[in-house]
C-alpha cells in the first residue's frame, strides 16, 4: 500500500503526516508513506484543498487533518 | 520554516461552471473565470467531479463552499452535486435576464452577471 500525504509543509499538513505515520506504525502495515509537496502533482490528482491524503493513487480526503484513528480505519479498509 | 502557501487554514471556495454548448454555458464559464480573477475562489473542473475523479470529489467535500454556476434551468452542475451528496450553492445565469440561445454574450453581460452573483454571495 502506498499512502501519499499532499501538502506544502504547513502545520496542518505536518500534523496529518505525523498522524499517518503513527497509524501505519500502530497497524503493523507495510504501507509506504510519501510526502508530496509538488503542486503540479497535486493538480494532477485534482487536489484543490490541502492537506490531502491518497491511498494507492486514490484521494480519500482533502482539507482535513484526519486523526490517527481515522487513518487506521482507512488502512484497514 | 518556510512560509506556508498551501492555503491551509484559509477559507476555500471552489467555483464550478456548466461550460455547456449554448451561449449560457459560455456565459457560466466566463462568469466563473471572472469570479476567480476577482479572488472569490478557485475555479475547478465540474466535468471531473461528474466523472467522480477522487481528488476533485474529495476537494469538493473538503472545501468551505462550492459555488456551482449553471447555464440554464436544466441544472447539470447542481445535478452532479446532488447525485454525489456534495454541499453546494447554485446560481443559474438565466435567472439574470439572459435568454438561452438568444442573448449575445458580451463583456458587459459577463460583468453584470458576475457582479450580481458576487453580490448574492456577499449578502448570502
Amino acid at each position: 500500500m502506498k499512502i501519499q500525504v499532499l501538502g506544502t509543509g504547513c502545520s496542518r499538513c505536518n500534523m496529518l503526516e505525523a498522524n499517518v505515520r503513527a497509524a501505519v506504525a500502530e497497524s503493523g502495515s507495510n504501507a509506504v508513506v510519501e510526502k508530496v509537496t509538488d503542486l503540479d502533482m497535486m493538480m494532477d490528482l485534482g487536489v484543490m484543498v490541502t492537506p490531502a491524503l491518497a491511498v494507492d493513487g486514490k484521494v480519500v480526503s482533502a482539507g482535513k487533518v484526519l486523526t490517527k484513528e481515522q487513518v487506521l480505519s482507512i488502512i484497514k479498509e | 520554516m518556510a512560509e506556508c502557501n498551501c492555503g491551509c487554514g484559509q477559507k476555500t471556495n471552489l467555483i464550478y461552471a456548466c461550460s455547456g454548448a449554448a451561449n449560457t454555458g459560455f456565459l457560466a464559464d466566463q462568469v466563473a473565470r471572472g469570479l476567480m480573477k476577482d479572488g472569490t475562489g478557485s475555479m475547478t473542473c465540474l466535468a471531473a467531479v461528474g466523472a467522480e475523479l477522487s481528488g476533485f470529489v474529495a476537494s469538493a467535500r473538503g472545501a468551505d463552499s462550492n459555488i456551482v454556476i449553471d447555464g440554464c434551468a436544466v441544472g447539470c452542475g447542481a445535478g452532479i452535486f446532488e447525485r454525489l451528496g456534495l454541499p453546494y450553492t447554485q446560481f443559474v445565469v438565466t435567472d439574470y435576464g439572459v435568454k438561452k440561445g438568444k442573448t449575445e454574450i458580451t463583456g458587459e453581460v459577463i460583468e453584470e452577471v458576475k457582479n450580481a452573483i458576487k453580490g448574492a454571495l456577499c449578502n448570502g
